[in-house]
């Protein structure tokens, strides 16, 4: 058995889910109803803080069957959208959780994945919550050392583990 | 091959027993097989029958016995062996065994087994009654004879496995010992082992008594024979003999060796091989196996430290075998031995539950957890034994130290572990809350621990939960024995009113809100619980937060909120009645909220959709329509109370649509409700019929007569509300009350005659109202909706007029020809099909009217305009879909005439006529049961099959570029419609012209043909496509071939469509259906086929995920998700 770093994590209550933004429509609209759906105007919703949030909520934590979210790891106050860059703060559970660099990496392949390649995302430990922290932002910010790592079959697999249900975006599983 | 691999080595073997060594040897029996050829004993089984009764043979029947016996040598066929058994059931088996002697006694051994071989066959084959006692005794001693002779064995086997049915007490032991002294299984094949095992289960099923008399003479052989066993066929009936002996032989000295032919093979690990002709699978096995395991109590001591050490070193499923043998174990080890090892299994248990591998075994461990506190437990029930000492007692406090860090996440399991406890018996269960719950309510009185709230509520109503489940087994135990269910007070009676408190108050701190309602539906849901005052309180202080909730405009905790109360109305319905609902209704706004007020009228959205939902019970409802209906009258014809007060309007008089919104959400609201109640079958629904819908009726007839431009109740869409609501009520009535009302309504809109169904205080009979003529206003037309409504729902034996005909006639002309709108068209279109559907038999003059006339002059003569070409269409739609949906015999003429007006120079009508061929396939509200119109079992199947063949000709042939077209047109629309299996088999014909539709300019198209191909992907799935994103499956065992030959192309194409180059014409429902397809795609076809795709499709998604509309890059982002796991 591996060492696990925090045996007894701290769960916390999720974060209400993403409020729909229906409150313009003057209409009530019957989800029953097909014609619904109809599109109207080509309105374009940006990408924010909520949308990222809701892409790495759903993500294992590597050493428990909990979400970053349920963990508290990952927030969407610590995520800023400016333009075309993406800026994730994470706060690992423990100062001394040797598993920052695995949560970074998975949080990295998701968004690598789920955001258009226009964005610069960086990915950065919470300023003092971990102690080694400096060596952890560098090797999550850099490129090739990434490219290196998602070279490694044993590290993809345990990555993949991490993100299968990643599309639940902060929906309860399924039994 | 099929092999079993034997599991470890004996129980304790290295260990201190002395014992065991015996059982480790029993593995090398020796062959003593001293083979003598012992021929004269065949001899004898003629002799014997000589000496009996049958003597008088006649030549005849010898010869035909001869005759079989000698083919049968040469062939080997099987009628002669039918031919035989028709002859021993004759009663002429001597004849028979005369004929084989030389056989049976040859000294060649192929002729000595094939002799044997054949009087087995025939024997095995007889029917029971077909040998008499005496041939019983002769043939069982001849074959126990024979079992010495190694050429005769198997055969012998085989003649010897038939007799237990019948054979006497004596032949029972003769075979029994004869097989114990002349068989060596290590010397057999599977087959022939088969047969011994056979034997002895034959032997046990009928003559149990004489086995266990023999007592050790039987057992311990057995055991021998039994030992080393491998094959899974084999096993299966060793286990099962093996459980007998254990339950009801006396099998006190052979424990141990018992133990050491059982417990070798635990845990199993057989894998059955790939199209296992037996079946038998690894489960089977299991139960087996376990039934033995669990069956008598002295393998206790030898089973647990096995089970245990299993338990650690496991794997999944072996983690799991050994929990279900745990729990099958520990009612049959007993107490003494439960108690003894409760720590140990205590510890390792504790392991599966605190740090599950998944949650089938945390489930499987807590189902072990509660047999053994129930084993070690359930004698303290006699005393009141307030005091549980011994397993309970320590795992409590263990679990209650770990509920000292509720947020946690070991309180999580901890908690699992209370509420196992609690279902187990009734004084464990009183014990654990005893110290649970103070200790819950301590920590939630503790100011220390505020921020730990809510995870101790949420622990606190897990709790709860497991309680009133525990009650509810409780007394339906009780009720089985007797009838005082009332008498048992539920477990957590003692605590009642500290929960109530700490729930209520922690329903009021928005912090905690959540996780106290999931505490009080526990509690409220508890049957005896509560009084009736306390569900009081409860819903009061509820309303208090629901309220709040509206405040603050967000919907999260409504929704649990109203599962609490629907929960407290499906017992308590009054106290929701007098309080909730005058609460919610009187926070709703009297006048609409101007356009600009978000908030507020996401405020009285949601409080309606709270009404809705409450609603549904009768008395509520009936609460819910006397609190809107003066609203709905105040509000639809605009005279709103605002304006004799002082005040001027805050925005300009003329933006009457806010209060049209307001007026279709309170309507909605009613139909939602009414609905509900419809699907729930409620019979007060019809009560309406005499209350709400005159007043409906009237104010509609009144907006539109004296109302101006802006009345709201003028609407379309609130109009089309009102109609549902009519619709729902005049379905629920009776045919007698609809055709008092049809009565009423047919010469209301016919012949002006409205005030009969209007209330009083609305419509005079002075007013003049005729939509159907040609110098009605508008708006009165637009009433057509509520002629529908009041017509499309009434029984076919319901008469509109004296003359159907002519009233069918009336509607289409005069409601066509003035028609402005296309829903004043569409429901005059509706009513016609309704009638033609309801009233066939009635119709001949209008139906030949139609077809001889109606056609030429409306649809195909191009001098009546576009319009009205097209309007004509889709009138002939609809009277073409009434008769369809009753398999008419009249459709199919109808259905040709659209055929030909596809190839029209004016292409929108040759497009109108092809897309009709979805609306006739399609279900639509007007054609169905509940509208009680006459619809046929499958018609739209059979329909579809006996176009598609026409539709797929026609979209192939090139040869005129218009009817392709319309003909493509027709086949996209009609797919659509239908389900993917009326169109299953014809997929490889599909697909090309399905892939050549997605190129069509017409977005609906596109998106339309999108779906169709989602649908047939998802269908040819294992499981249907409702998983989200996750893993894909492996792909079925049979992918369409023609879908696998076409993936390629298709993602590809399909990809141009999920994110298509600037300036493409495009729609969010083509580019979701394009994403959902592309994402279902990879699940369906094998990877080896489409693999090529795979750079392309992911590059391609990447530009989706930049799509400006989140919904669609939501769907992209999975599809990409997908297919980035895609791999071979």
């Amino acid at each position: 058995m591996v060492e696990i770093f925090n045996p007894n994590p701290t769960i916390f209550a999720p974060v209400k889910p993403l409020k729909c933004s229906k409150t313009d429509s003057l209409w009530v609209s019957d989800p029953s109803d097909p014609r619904a759906d109809g599109d109207e105007a080509e309105s374009e919703e940006l990408i924010d803080q909520d949308e990222i949030f809701d892409l790495i909520r759903s993500i294992y934590d590597p050493e428990h069957p909990n979400t970053l979210e349920e963990l508290r790891v990952v927030s969407a106050p610590q995520i800023t959208v400016s333009g075309n860059r993406v800026m994730v703060e994470f706060t690992p559970t423990v100062p001394h959780c040797g598993m920052s660099t695995l949560i970074g990496l998975s949080i990295r392949v998701r968004l690598l994945r789920a955001l258009p390649s226009r964005f610069k995302i960086d990915i950065t430990l919470k300023p003092g919550s971990h102690q080694s922290e400096l060596a952890v932002n560098k090797q999550l910010n850099d490129k090739e050392r990434v490219a290196a790592a998602l070279e490694n079959p044993v590290l993809v697999q345990t990555l993949e583990q991490s993100l299968v249900n990643a599309s639940l975006r902060g929906q309860p599983a399924e039994d | 091959m099929f092999w079993l691999g034997i599991q470890g080595q004996c129980p304790g073997q290295g260990g201190k027993g002395q014992g065991n060594a015996v059982a480790c040897q029993s593995h090398r029996f020796l062959v003593s097989a001293s083979y003598q050829y012992t021929i004269h004993a065949c001899g004898s089984l003629s002799d014997h029958w000589r000496e009996g009764s049958l003597k008088n043979i006649s030549q005849g029947t010898m010869a035909s016995a001869e005759r079989l016996v000698t083919t049968w040598m040469a062939s080997g066929r099987d009628e002669e062996v039918a031919e035989a058994v028709t002859e021993v059931s004759d009663g002429r088996l001597l004849g028979l065994v005369k004929a084989l002697g030389t056989y049976l006694t040859s000294e060649e051994d192929a002729l000595r087994t094939k002799g044997v071989d054949f009087l087995a066959t025939v024997i095995s084959s007889c029917p029971p009654n077909a040998l008499n006692r005496q041939s019983v005794k002769v043939l069982t001693a001849f074959f126990c004879d024979k079992l010495d002779d190694t050429e005769t064995i198997v055969p012998a086997l085989k003649g010897l496995a038939s007799l237990p049915p019948i054979c006497a007490q004596g032949d029972a032991l003769v075979i029994v010992n004869a097989v114990f002294k002349h068989v060596n299984m290590r010397a057999l094949v599977q087959s022939v082992r088969f047969l011994v095992f056979s034997i002895i289960d034959g032997l046990i099923a009928h003559h149990r008594e004489t086995l266990k008399e023999m007592k050790r003479a039987f057992i311990a052989p057995y055991i021998a024979l039994a030992d080393g066993e491998k094959d899974p066929r084999n096993l299966l009936v060793a286990f099962a003999i093996a459980r007998v002996i254990l339950i009801e032989f006396d099998p006190a000295e052979h424990i141990e060796a018992l133990s050491n032919i059982l417990f070798c093979y635990f845990p199993i690990t057989f894998r059955p091989p790939p199209n296992d002709p037996y079946g038998i699978s690894a489960d089977d096995l299991r139960v087996a196996l376990r039934q033995c395991l669990c069956a008598h109590p002295a393998f206790g001591p030898l089973a647990i430290p096995i089970f245990l050490e299993k338990l650690a070193a496991g794997s999944p499923t072996i983690k799991r075998d050994t929990l279900d043998a745990l729990t099958a174990c520990f009612p049959v080890y007993g107490r003494a031995l439960a108690r003894m090892e409760a720590r140990k299994l205590w510890n390792a248990i504790k392991l599966e539950i605190f740090q599950p591998i998944d949650p089938t075994t945390e489930a499987a461990a807590l189902l072990t957890l509660q047999a053994l506190v129930v084993t070690i437990h359930a004698a303290d029930d006699d005393g009141d034994a307030e005091e549980v000492k011994g397993l309970a007692h320590d795992a409590c406090e263990e679990c209650i130290g770990i509920l000292r860090e509720p947020e946690k996440s070991m309180a999580k399991p901890a908690i699992k572990v209370l509420c196992a406890f609690v279902a187990t018996t009734p004084s464990v269960a009183r014990y654990t809350l005893a110290h649970a719950v103070p200790h819950l309510l301590k920590l939630l009185a503790d100011p220390n621990e505020v921020p730990t709230r809510h995870p101790v509520l949420l622990l606190l109503s897990d709790l709860i939960a497991a309680a009133r489940e525990a009650g509810k087994a409780d007394s339906n135990v009780i009720s089985e024995s007797s009838n005082d269910i009332s008498e048992s007070a539920p477990p957590l009676a003692p605590y009642k009113d500290a929960v109530l408190g700490a729930l209520v108050s922690g329903v009021a701190a928005p912090a905690t809100t959540r996780a106290a309602l999931a505490g009080l539906t526990g509690l409220v849901s508890t049957p005896r619980l509560l009084s009736d005052a306390e569900l009081g309180f409860v819903v009061l202080k509820v309303n208090e937060v629901l309220e709040r909730c509206f405040e603050e405009g967000g919907a999260d905790d409504s929704n649990a909120i109203l599962k609490l109360l629907m929960t407290i109305s499906s017992t308590a319905p009054t106290h929701v009645r007098d309080l909730t609902l005058p609460m919610l209704l009187r926070a709703l706004p009297a006048s609409a909220p101007p356009r600009a007020a978000d908030a507020e009228r996401t405020r009285y959205q949601h409080v309606l959709s709270a009404l809705s939902t409450l609603s549904t019970p009768p008395p509520l409802c009936e609460t819910l329509v006397a609190g809107l209906v003066p609203l709905i009258g105040a509000l639809a014809l605009g005279d709103s109370p605002q304006e004799d007060s002082a005040m001027p309007p805050p925005q300009d008089a003329d933006d009457s649509e806010p209060a049209a919104a307001y007026l279709h959400a309170l309507l909605a609201t009613l139909r939602r409700t009414l609905a509900g109640k419809v699907d729930d079958g409620h019979a007060d629904v019809a009560g309406y019929a005499d209350t709400l819908v005159p007043v409906l009726y009237g104010l509609a007839v009144r907006a539109a007569l004296h109302g101006h431009a802006g009345t709201p109740m003028r609407e379309p869409r609130v109009l089309g509300v009102v109609g549902e609501i009519v619709g729902l009520v005049v379905q629920s009535l009776g045919p007698a009350r609809q055709q008092t009302f049809a009565a009423a309504l047919v010469p209301a809109f016919l012949e002006g005659k409205i005030a009969a169904i209007c209330a009083a205080e609305h419509v005079s009979s002075d007013d003049r109202f005729l939509p159907f003529t040609a110098d009605a206003p508008p708006a009165v037309r637009n009433l057509l909706v509520l002629f529908e409504a009041g017509v499309v729902p009434l029984d076919p034996t319901v008469a509109l007029s004296a003359d159907t005909s002519a009233c069918a006639e009336a509607v289409l002309e005069r409601g066509l020809a003035h028609a402005e709108t296309a829903r004043q068209a569409e429901a005059v279109c509706r009513v016609v099909g309704s009638i033609v559907n309801k009233h066939v038999d009635e119709l001949a003059p209008f139906l030949e009217h139609k077809e001889m006339t109606y056609w030429a002059e409306r649809v195909a003569d191009p001098t009546s305009g576009p319009v009205r070409r097209r309007e004509a269409i889709r009138a002939w739609t609809w009277i073409c879909k009434g008769l369809l949906v009753r398999n008419h015999p009249r459709a199919g003429a109808f259905v040709e005439r659209l055929f030909s007006v596809f190839g029209d120079a004016d292409k929108a009508v040759g497009a109108e006529a092809a897309k009709a061929f979805g609306e006739l396939a399609a279900a639509d509200g007007v054609l169905t049961k509940r509208n009680k119109a006459v619809v046929k079992f499958l018609w739209a199947q059979k329909f579809a099959s006996g176009i598609l063949p026409r539709l797929m000709g026609g979209a192939r042939d090139g040869s005129d570029p218009a009817q392709q077209h319309a003909h493509l047109i027709a086949l996209t629309a009609l797919l659509k419609a239908i389900p993917h299996a009326a169109y299953a088999h014809e997929m490889a014909q599909l697909l090309p012209l399905l892939m050549r539709a997605l190129q069509l300019p017409d977005a609906q198209i596109r998106s339309g043909v999108l779906e169709t191909l989602l649908a047939s992907v998802s269908a040819s799935l294992p499981t249907s496509g409702s998983a989200p994103a996750s893993t894909p499956l492996p792909p079925s065992s049979s992918p369409s071939p023609a879908l696998a030959e076409h993936a390629p192309a298709l993602a590809r194409q399909v990809l141009a469509h999920a994110a298509p180059p600037k300036d493409a014409p495009t729609s969010v429902r083509t580019r979701l259906a394009a994403l959902r397809l592309l994402a279902a795609l990879p699940a369906a076809v094998r990877y080896a086929v489409l693999h090529p795709a795979r750079p392309a499709v992911l590059r391609g998604l990447a530009a989706a995920l930049d799509d400006p509309r989140r919904a669609v890059r939501r769907e992209a982002v999975d599809a990409r998700e997908i297919w980035f796991k895609y791999t071979g």
